[in-house]
C-alpha cells in the first residue's frame, strides 16, 4: 500500500486488532484472548465501495464496529480523512459520528417499537443538536421520499411496515446526517432475494447521486459482487485477500477464496457437484492454530520440500497426522494397514517411497497401540511450513494482495514477504 | 406410471388472526416420487413451509387449520388419520430437518440420548442397541470420534454439526421420506456446502424421496430433481429443474431469477411487494406485480395449469390457448 | 422504481457548527415537574420551619410525613404515566381500545381506577367510620344477626325476634363497635393507595437506575450492583421494618412505605437489568450510538421506555403484596395509621368478643374480600398491561 493510495482514501484501517478478553476463575482474571480482529488493513477510497466477506466469526463486523470506535479497538490506527480517530476527543469524534454512519442487518430490531419511523428518523439529528420540530419533519419526510417512501410514512410505527421498507427507512435514518462513508453490516441477508435485490439497487443509486464511500460487510458473496468495487476476505479475524471484485471471482489467490467462492450455490443445474469441499468447522477463535490460521482446512497446504508429493495429496496426510496427533485414532478399529488408509483417503502407496515409508511406519505404531510414537514420527517428517509461520499479506501474481504461502517462492524455506516479488 | 410416493391434492391450509383469516396454503398440489427431490421454492410468506408442515399435521393447530385437500402418502390419506397413527409416520416413514438447528435439539439432554429416544419410539429396541445404531447413524453424518462426542450436549457442537445430528435424527428410522425446511439457511457457505453434500450421498444411499423447502435458488440447482414454484399460498409453476432455470414459464419464476445478485450484471427488482395474506387478489395472484399482465390475469381465481411440455406446468393465462406470449417475451434474458 | 428520481446530489444540508441545543429545547413537561417538585419543596419547608405545629387551615389537613411522600410520588406519577398518555392521544387511544378488548382488562382497570379515585378522595367524601355502640354488630343489607347473646343491642333494621335484619344504611354491615364497614374499607384504600404509590414511586426509581445502570453498562458495574442486589435480598424487609421502625421511625405508613420501598425492589431492578441488556444489542440501540448518541440518550429514549411493560407489570405484582403486609403487620399490632387499618379490625373481627366470628362473619368477611379483589385486580390488570404495553408483541 503506497502513499499515494493513503493520500485519496476516506478510510483507512492499519493493523486493526480488537481482542476480547477471556476470564475465567472466581477473580474473573484474564486468561486469554479472542482475537476477533487481528492486524487488519485496507483503504476505502472516495467514491468506493469495499466488501468484506468471510463466514460467521470471521470478524467482520467486528472490523465494522470497532473502526468506527463503536467498540474500542485494541490496536492499531483508522485515519478518517487522514486523521487518526482513534486519538479523537469526544467534540471531534461527535463530528465523525455525523460523517460516518453505520446501517445493522436485521431491520426488524433496528427500530424503537415506540417511536414512530418519522421520530426514529429525525433521532441522528436531535442528537446533534437538531431539535426544530418543523425542520426535522421537512429533512425527513425528504428523505423518506428518496428512499421510495411516502411523507405520510412518518406517522406509522415500524411493525407496519415490512422487512425491506424498513430497511429503506434504516437507510433514509443512516443518510439523514449526510454523512460521507456508510458502514453497511450485512444490510440485506434478513431479506427476501426479490427485496434484496431492491434495497441493493436503492443503495447502488444512492451512492453515485451522493458520491458516498461504502464498506459492505457481507457473508453472500453474490451480494459483494453486486455492489462491491473491491473485496477482502476475512478468516478468522485475519484479511487473507483483497482484490478488486472481478479479479477476485476470476482469480482468487488464496486457497480460502477458492473455496468459498465454490460454496456459492450456483444456480445452474448443469454445474452442479463441482465444489471444493472444505472439511471441517472454523476453528476456535480463542484458540487459534498456529502459523495459517487457515492450515487445518486448507485443501492446498503446502507441503513439506524434501517429500514429493503429487498436486494436493498432501491433505489427506496432514488430516492423518492430525488426527493422530489429536488421539482420534484407535489402533484396535483396524484389522490391517490398508484399513487405516482406507479410512484416511490415502493412497495404498504414496508415489514418494521415503514418505511412504514414513506413512507405513507411522501405521503400524497406530496399530501396535502406540499412537505417540506414530504421532512423533509423522510430525518429524511432516511439518508443513503453513502451521510455523503466519503468512504475510503480499502481493501475488495476479496483481493483487493475498496472505498464503503458496505466494513465496521457495515457500518453505525463505520468509514470504522477502521472496515476494520474485516469484517467477 | 406408478403411484408417486407422496402426492399432495389441493391443499387448504388456513390460520386464523386477529387481521382476518389467512390462507397460507390456498389449494396446492404437487407430488413426490419415491427417491427423488423435489424443492418448494419462494419467498417468505409463499406458503412453502406451511405447506411441508400440513402433510404431517406439524402445522399448529389452533390458530392453523388444514380446511381441505388430501395427502396420499404410500397409498394411505394422512389428512384423515387420527394424531397416534400420525405420530408412527413422523419420524418414522416420514423425517423432518428444521430450518434451526438450536431449536431442533434440546438442551438438557445429551445427542446420544435424543438419537435413542428417536429411535426408541418407533423401533423397539433395548437401549443398547439403539445406542449402537445412534453411534453408526452420527459416524454416517461426519461427526468424528462418535464415541466420546455422543454424550456431548447440543451446545458443545458447532451449527453445522448440530445439523448434522439433526440430519442423523430424521434419518434415524430409515424414512422413505426426508421434508428438509431450509435445512442450510442458517448455516455458512463452506457448511452449507457440506450439508447439502451429506443430504445428497445419504439420498442416494437409501434411495429415500426428499421435500427440501428453501428460498435459494443456487441450493435449488444443486440438488433438486423436480421444482414447485409457490407465491403467495398458490403453486405458480412446476417442472424439472433443467425446464425451471433453462425454459423459466411463470413471470415469477423469471423474476426471481432474474433478481438473484453477483452474476455479474445489473439487478432487475420485482417492484412491489406480497399481497395482503388476509385478502389477496383476484385473478393470478402474481399479477399486481407481474410486467407481462393483461386484464384476463386481475379476474377470476388462479389460471388453470398448462402444459407446456413434458411435465412442465404453468399457472398463467399467457400460456392458455387464449394468449400466446409472444416468443420475444418468453425469451429469459441471456445466462451468463 | 421508487429510486431513480433523485433530483439534487446532496440532501438538505445542515451547519452543525449553528445548531446547539441549549437551553432552549427544555420541554414543557420537565419545566413542569421542575415547578411541581418546587412548590412541594416550599410547601414542605414552610410547614417545617415556619408553622411545625400547625395545620394548613384552609384545608384542614395536618400533612404529615407519609403524606409528603404521597404528594412527591403523585407529582413524579403524574409526569411519567399520566401526562405521556394525555400527551400522545393515538397512543394511549390504541392502548385503550386495546384494553377494551380484554373483558378482565377492562374490570380490571375499572376496579383500579375506582381504587385510585376512592383512596384520594373517598375518605372525605364518606367521611371517616365512627364508633357508636349504638350501631353495633349491624348485619349487611339482605343479611340477618341473630342477637341473643348480646345485651344491649340496637337493631336498625327490621327485627323478628332477636333476628336482626340489614339495610342499606349499613350496606356491608358494621362492627362491635358500631364502625360502618363501607368507611373502614375506604379509609384502608386511602391507606393502601398512599402506601402503594408512595413505595412504588420509591421502588421504580432504585429498581430503574440500578437494573439500568447494570444491564446496559454491564461489567463490573453489573457485578457491584448485583451482587448488592442478591445480599439485600437476603434480608427481608418485614424484619428491617420491625426492627427500624420499632426503634427510630415510628410504626407508621411513612416508615412502611419508605423501607420497604427502599429494600424491596431487588426483583425488579433484575427484570429491568435483562430488559436492559436486550435492548444494548437491539438494532434502534446501535443504530443511535452510531449516530453519535450518548449513553444518557439511550437509556433515557430508548432502554428506559421499551422497560415500561415490564417496570408495570413488576409493579403490579408489588403493589398488593405492599397492602397485605399492611394489613398483616396491623393484624399484629406492629403497623399504625392515622385512624384505623384493617389489619386491626380483622384482628377484632376474629376475637370471640361478643360473639364468635363466624356470626358476625362479614366482618372478616368482607376484609377478606377486599384483599382478595385487590389482589386479583392488580394482577390481571399487570398480565394485561404486559400484553398491552409489550413492543415485541407490536413488532410481530
Amino acid at each position: 500500500m503506497t502513499d499515494e493510495s493513503e493520500a485519496d482514501a476516506i478510510l483507512s484501517v492499519r493493523n486493526l486488532e480488537k481482542h476480547y478478553p477471556v476470564r475465567s476463575g472466581l477473580l474473573r482474571r484474564v486468561t486469554g484472548h479472542v482475537k476477533a480482529v487481528d492486524g487488519v488493513s485496507f483503504d476505502v477510497h472516495e467514491g468506493e465501495t469495499v466488501g468484506l466477506v468471510g463466514e460467521s466469526g470471521c470478524g467482520k463486523s467486528t472490523t465494522a464496529t470497532s473502526l468506527l470506535r463503536l467498540e474500542e479497538p485494541t490496536g492499531g490506527e483508522v485515519y478518517f480523512e487522514g486523521e487518526d480517530i482513534t486519538e479523537y476527543g469526544s467534540d471531534d469524534e461527535q463530528a465523525f459520528r455525523r460523517r460516518a454512519q453505520m446501517v445493522f442487518q436485521d431491520p426488524n430490531s433496528a427500530f424503537d417499537p415506540r417511536m414512530t419511523v418519522g421520530e426514529s428518523v429525525a433521532e441522528p439529528l436531535g442528537i446533534h443538536g437538531l431539535r426544530d420540530g418543523d425542520r426535522q419533519r421537512r429533512i425527513v419526510e425528504d428523505l423518506l421520499e428518496r428512499v421510495g417512501l411516502s411523507a405520510d410514512d412518518a406517522d406509522q410505527y415500524p411493525h407496519e411496515f415490512s422487512g425491506g421498507q424498513k430497511q429503506r427507512i434504516a437507510l433514509a435514518r443512516a443518510l439523514i446526517l449526510n454523512p460521507d462513508l456508510l458502514v453497511a453490516d450485512e444490510p440485506v441477508s434478513a431479506l427476501d432475494v426479490s427485496v434484496q435485490a431492491e434495497i441493493l439497487s436503492l443503495l447502488d443509486d444512492l451512492q453515485s447521486e451522493l458520491g458516498l464511500s461504502m464498506l459492505l460487510i457481507s457473508h453472500d458473496l453474490g451480494v459483494v459482487r453486486q455492489v462491491c468495487d473491491r473485496v477482502g476476505v476475512m478468516y478468522l479475524g485475519e484479511l487473507v485477500e483483497m482484490a478488486p471484485t472481478e479479479e477476485l471471482f476470476a482469480n482468487p489467490q488464496h486457497p480460502y477464496t477458492e473455496a468459498l467462492l465454490a460454496s456459492i450455490p450456483d444456480p445452474d443445474p448443469r454445474n452442479r457437484g463441482d465444489a471444493v469441499e472444505l472439511t471441517g468447522d472454523v476453528p476456535d477463535p480463542s484458540d487459534p492454530p498456529s502459523g495459517c490460521s487457515f492450515h487445518p482446512r486448507c485443501p492446498r497446504v503446502v507441503p513439506p520440500a524434501d517429500y514429493d508429493f503429487p498436486e494436493d495429496s498432501f491433505r489427506e496426510v496432514l488430516d492423518f497426522r492430525l488426527s493422530v496427533e489429536n488421539g482420534d485414532v484407535d489402533g484396535d478399529e483396524f484389522a490391517s494397514p490398508a484399513d487405516v488408509r482406507d479410512e484416511f483417503d490415502l493412497p495404498p502407496e504414496l508415489p514418494d517411497g521415503d514418505a511412504d515409508a514414513v506413512i507405513s511406519a507411522a501405521i503400524e505404531d497406530v496399530l501396535a497401540g502406540d499412537t505417540g510414537a506414530a504421532a512423533d514420527r509423522l510430525g518429524d517428517a511432516f511439518e508443513t511450513v503453513c502451521e510455523r509461520e503466519a503468512p504475510e499479506l503480499v502481493e501475488t501474481d495476479a496483481g493483487h494482495p493475498a496472505a498464503c504461502h503458496l505466494h513465496g517462492a521457495a515457500s518453505e524455506h525463505a520468509p514470504p514477504e522477502l521472496s515476494a516479488s520474485d516469484d517467477d | 406410471m406408478t403411484e408417486p410416493l407422496l402426492s399432495v391434492r389441493d391443499l387448504h391450509t388456513q390460520f386464523d388472526t386477529d387481521d382476518g383469516t389467512v390462507r397460507a396454503v390456498d389449494g396446492v398440489s404437487f407430488d413426490v416420487e419415491a427417491g427423488e427431490t423435489v424443492c418448494l421454492v419462494g419467498e417468505s410468506g409463499s406458503g412453502k413451509t406451511v405447506a411441508c408442515e400440513s402433510i404431517t399435521k406439524l402445522v399448529p393447530q389452533p390458530p392453523g387449520k388444514i380446511t381441505g385437500g388430501e395427502v396420499v402418502f404410500d397409498g394411505e390419506d394422512l389428512t384423515g388419520l387420527s394424531g397416534k397413527a400420525l405420530r408412527e409416520y413422523r419420524g418414522g416413514r416420514i423425517g423432518h430437518v428444521f430450518q434451526n438447528p438450536q431449536g431442533a435439539l434440546d438442551p438438557v439432554y445429551t445427542v446420544g440420548d435424543q438419537l435413542v429416544e428417536a429411535i426408541r419410539l418407533h423401533r423397539d429396541v433395548p437401549k443398547s442397541r439403539a445406542r449402537e445404531r445412534a453411534v453408526e447413524l452420527l459416524d454416517r453424518v461426519g461427526i468424528g470420534d462418535v464415541e466420546e462426542r455422543i454424550d456431548d450436549y447440543p451446545h458443545q457442537f458447532s451449527g453445522g454439526m448440530k445439523q448434522r445430528v439433526v440430519v442423523a435424527m430424521a434419518l434415524a428410522c430409515d424414512p422413505d421420506l426426508l421434508i428438509a425446511d431450509e435445512p442450510t439457511t442458517a448455516l455458512d457457505v463452506t457448511i452449507q456446502a457440506q450439508v447439502l453434500r451429506l443430504l445428497d450421498e445419504l439420498q442416494d444411499e437409501r434411495g429415500m424421496a426428499m421435500l427440501f423447502v428453501t428460498h435459494d435458488l443456487g441450493v435449488v440447482a444443486e440438488i433438486a430433481d423436480r421444482v414447485v414454484v409457490m407465491y403467495a399460498g398458490k403453486v405458480m409453476e412446476t417442472g424439472d429443474v433443467y425446464q425451471i432455470f433453462e425454459d423459466p414459464s411463470h413471470p415469477y419464476t423469471r423474476a426471481l431469477l432474474e433478481c438473484l445478485p453477483g452474476r455479474g450484471r445489473a439487478l432487475e427488482t420485482i417492484g412491489g411487494s406480497l399481497p395482503d395474506p388476509t385478502d389477496p387478489p383476484d385473478g393470478c395472484r402474481f399479477h399486481p406485480r407481474c410486467p407481462h399482465a393483461v386484464p384476463k390475469c386481475e379476474t377470476g381465481s388462479q389460471p388453470d395449469f398448462e402444459d407446456v411440455g413434458g411435465d412442465h406446468e404453468v399457472s398463467c393465462v399467457l400460456h392458455g390457448d387464449e394468449h400466446r406470449l409472444p416468443d420475444a417475451m418468453l425469451e429469459v434474458a441471456d445466462d451468463d | 422504481m421508487p429510486s431513480t428520481e433523485l433530483e439534487s446530489a446532496r440532501f438538505t444540508s445542515i451547519d452543525w457548527a449553528t445548531e446547539s441545543g441549549g437551553w432552549r429545547s427544555v420541554r414543557l413537561r420537565t419545566a413542569g415537574l421542575v415547578a411541581a417538585l418546587l412548590v412541594v419543596a416550599a410547601l414542605f419547608t414552610y410547614d417545617y420551619v415556619v408553622a411545625p405545629r400547625e395545620l394548613f387551615e384552609f384545608l384542614d389537613w395536618d400533612v404529615t410525613r407519609i403524606d409528603w411522600l404521597f404528594l412527591v410520588s403523585t407529582v413524579l406519577f403524574v409526569r411519567y404515566a399520566v401526562v405521556p398518555l394525555a400527551a400522545n392521544r393515538d397512543r394511549a387511544a390504541s392502548y385503550a381500545a386495546e384494553f377494551a378488548r380484554r373483558p378482565a382488562g377492562v374490570l380490571s382497570l375499572g376496579y383500579i381506577l375506582a381504587f385510585g379515585v376512592l383512596g384520594v378522595v373517598g375518605p372525605e367524601w364518606f367521611g371517616l367510620a365512627r364508633v357508636d355502640f349504638g350501631t353495633k354488630l349491624q348485619p349487611p343489607v339482605f343479611a340477618t344477626f341473630d342477637a341473643a347473646d348480646v345485651w344491649p343491642y340496637t337493631c336498625v333494621g327490621n327485627s323478628v325476634g332477636d333476628v336482626c335484619h340489614g339495610t342499606w344504611q349499613y350496606p356491608l354491615g358494621t362492627t362491635r363497635v358500631g364502625e360502618d364497614m363501607v368507611k373502614l374499607i375506604v379509609y384502608a384504600i386511602r391507606i393502601g393507595l398512599q402506601l402503594a404509590l408512595s413505595a412504588a414511586m420509591i421502588m421504580v426509581v432504585v429498581a430503574t437506575a440500578v437494573g439500568t445502570a447494570a444491564g446496559y453498562f454491564g461489567g463490573w458495574v453489573d457485578d457491584v450492583l448485583m451482587r448488592y442486589v442478591d445480599v439485600q435480598q437476603t434480608i427481608p424487609a418485614v424484619v428491617v421494618y420491625i426492627v427500624l421502625a420499632t426503634m427510630y421511625l415510628g410504626q407508621g405508613l411513612f416508615a412502611l412505605a419508605l423501607i420497604f420501598g427502599l429494600l424491596d425492589w431487588g426483583g425488579i431492578a433484575r427484570l429491568v437489568r435483562s430488559e436492559a441488556m436486550q435492548r444494548r444489542t437491539d438494532g434502534f440501540v446501535r443504530a443511535a450510538r452510531s449516530a453519535g448518541a450518548s449513553d444518557f440518550h439511550v437509556v433515557r429514549k430508548h432502554v428506559i421506555p421499551n422497560s415500561t411493560a415490564t417496570i408495570v407489570t413488576a409493579l403490579t405484582r408489588q403493589i398488593p403484596l405492599l397492602i397485605l403486609a399492611q394489613v398483616a403487620l396491623a393484624y399484629l399490632k406492629l403497623n399504625n395509621v392515622a385512624y384505623r387499618s384493617l389489619g386491626e379490625v380483622l384482628l377484632r373481627g376474629l376475637s370471640g368478643n361478643p360473639v364468635p366470628w363466624h356470626q358476625k362473619w362479614w366482618i372478616a368477611g368482607f376484609i377478606t374480600l377486599f384483599l382478595v379483589l385487590t389482589v386479583v385486580s392488580f394482577n390481571v390488570f399487570g398480565d394485561v398491561v404486559r400484553d398491552v404495553l409489550d413492543p415485541q408483541s407490536e413488532v410481530a
